[in-house]
């Protein structure tokens, strides 16, 4: 009987600590990504201060409760109960503070090609409809338009041929999709809009001088070239025509916004 | 193992954009429940079913509370003799209707901000619906659960009045009745000697006596409403946010695909999915989001306006103050009439 009496004070004992541990690993967590530029894989950068405040406000609220707690250790603390809950007691807090201890063990990563692929690039990309121009300048120089822009600026007016001879200079990384011949590859970039959840890819095909195979998938390139018209299953595509492709290391910010 | 990793990659996403969004709302809905005084806020009620049930779906704008709030404050509304139009009206649109969650919205759809007005426009023209479809139903008790209905029968609500008698007719009508003819458990030598009702079912404990405490033991019960919200609301949240990411990453895309574009089966899909994740409505725009670029807009909106209607955490609150008939029928209207008007926008609209 004493025995069954002691195991069910523990957890009573334990469980008021729980919530305000949870809080605080969320803000230290939150922090700690800002602090480690993976903020940036996650979500757009407008909310980045607001994420890094609510992190700084989850510790406050952590360590005030965790101080009264401490103050009031001694003391009977009659659990709250009038808050009406579907699961169990506690349960929510070790949600909570399980997910926290798995952010710390795994680094969230780039999206690579195998996302871009399972969202579904393929010749046609250039129909999506989500990319929206934001802003029109005539005044920019082919040549200094990034991938996005150029897509932005081909949904606009998308007539191929129209950017036939325009010179181009791009990055992004490496798509190989399988409809499209050994002679060409994609170079995508991921668009975010809020955060990872909605990252979405873009591109254009790149026409190459020699295989595909000499750019292994998720390799980031700058390619310079020319704006030619191509047929790629079965579609009349804008396609850059390189003449130079030069692999270069993944930008500190990998995404467009 | 790298498809597991942007699977992560994703919830932690959703999790941390949400997050900021969570907070705010649970801090303001917690600061609201201490410092705003319902009981002036019922003194302005009309009386116009109609009006009445647009009015309340309003108030949700100067009382934003998330799903777990708007069942207990409806409630206290519905036994302060709140007309039922009002009060259903606040039940369903406070959770959208709501600063915050606008801004979340907002937030998440910055590139189709038809939905952020969509969302609030067929939210509160839902609610108004069904609020005033509920003043037909004059007798209560059909519909109230036993105990509040004996509450409300033997605490009279104000008569409903007529539109034109106006205000003053109202404040009138605010008599108040002498406490020892209610119902109730009494402790005598209260407050200036007057008795104090003690009845544990229909008046929440922490409630009962706010306006009584100091500002410190005030702000300690903020802090505390707000860490128990963080911990059940956030709880919900990883659930939902997993739910998504799961499915982004292991549902094959020719079904999502085939799914998300057919103007009837996006919809359907998209309610089935607000009731069985039945996430926060200050977080919920994060989650419709990772759908985004696969269903139809309007079933996006499909979930953004019925999700913050029907949560399966609040039914057994809900259950606290109807019938499960009640119940049954507010969310068939509520689904039936999000199902005609996103259909309406699949088939016209977008």
């Amino acid at each position: 009987m004493t025995n069954k009496n002691s195991k069910s004070k523990i957890p009573n004992l334990l469980l008021p600590w729980l919530d305000p541990l949870a809080i605080t690993a969320w803000g230290i967590l939150m922090l700690r990504y800002w602090l480690t530029n993976k903020l940036n894989l996650l979500i757009h950068p407008n909310y980045i201060w607001f994420v890094v405040v609510t992190g700084i406000s989850f510790i406050i609220i952590g360590f005030f409760k965790m101080q009264e707690l401490w103050q009031r250790r001694r003391r009977d603390v009659t659990p709250n109960t009038q808050h009406i809950s579907l699961f169990p007691p506690g349960w929510g807090s070790v949600l909570l503070l399980t997910t926290a201890i798995l952010g710390f063990i795994i680094t969230p990563q780039v999206f690579a090609s195998d996302k871009a692929l399972q969202r579904g690039v393929t010749a046609d990309l250039l129909g999506s409809t989500r990319v929206k121009p934001q802003a029109f300048r005539v005044t920019v120089r082919p040549e200094e338009r990034s991938l996005v822009d150029w897509v932005r600026t081909v949904n606009v007016y998308p007539e191929p041929d129209a950017y036939t001879g325009q010179k181009v200079k791009v990055e992004g990384f490496v798509i190989h999709p399988p409809d499209i011949g050994k002679e060409y590859l994609f170079l995508a970039r991921f668009v975010l809009t809020c955060c990872a959840a909605d990252a979405y890819p873009v591109g254009l095909p790149v026409k190459l001088p020699n295989n595909q195979e000499a750019y292994s998938p998720d390799t980031w390139l700058e390619v310079e070239g020319q704006m030619v018209t191509e047929n790629l299953a079965g579609k009349r595509q804008l396609t850059i025509a390189a003449t130079s492709l030069k692999k270069i290391p993944q930008p500190q910010n990998p995404y467009s916004y | 193992m790298n498809q597991l990793n942007n699977g992560f990659t994703i919830f932690l996403s959703l999790l941390v954009e949400a997050m900021p969004f969570l907070l705010l709302g649970v801090l303001f809905s917690s600061l609201l429940l201490f410092f705003v005084d319902e009981r002036k806020l019922v003194e302005k009620m009309p009386k116009n079913p109609l009006l009445g049930a647009l009015v309340g779906s309003m108030i949700g704008f100067l009382f934003p509370v998330c799903e777990c709030g708007n069942v207990p404050v409806a409630r206290r509304f519905l036994i302060q003799g709140v007309p039922t139009p009002v009060a259903i009206g606040f039940l369903l649109a406070a959770p959208t209707i709501n600063p915050i969650v606008i801004w979340s919205t907002w937030t998440a759809f910055r590139d189709q901000p038809e939905i952020v007005v969509l969302r609030v426009v067929f939210s509160l023209a839902i609610a108004t619906i069904i609020g005033f479809v509920f003043s037909f139903q004059k007798d209560l008790n059909p519909i109230l659960q036993p105990a509040i209905a004996r509450y409300m029968k033997f605490n009279p609500p104000a008569q409903p009045q007529t539109k034109r008698r106006g205000k003053r007719y109202e404040v009138q009508q605010q008599e108040t009745i002498p406490n020892l003819l209610q119902s109730g458990t009494y402790i005598l030598g209260g407050k200036a000697g007057i008795p104090l009702r003690i009845d544990p079912n229909l008046v929440p404990p922490t409630l009962m006596s706010n306006s009584d405490k100091p500002l410190a033991a005030k702000l300690r019960l903020v802090v505390d409403n707000s860490i128990q919200e963080l911990r059940e609301l956030g709880g919900v949240m990883i659930l939902g946010s997993a739910i998504a990411a799961a499915i982004q990453v292991l549902a094959p895309r020719e079904l999502i695909l085939s799914l998300g574009a057919g103007p009837i089966t996006s919809i359907v899909v998209m309610l089935i999915l607000a009731v069985v994740v039945s996430i926060c409505s200050t977080v919920d725009s994060f989650f419709a989001l990772s759908f985004a670029s696969t269903f139809s807009s309007g079933s996006l909106l499909a979930f953004l306006v019925f999700g913050p209607m029907i949560d399966i955490k609040s039914v057994g609150l809900m259950l606290s103050i109807f019938k499960p008939k009640t119940i049954f029928y507010l969310f068939a209207i509520a689904a039936q009439l999000t199902f005609v008007f996103t259909l309406f926008l699949n088939s016209h609209v977008f």
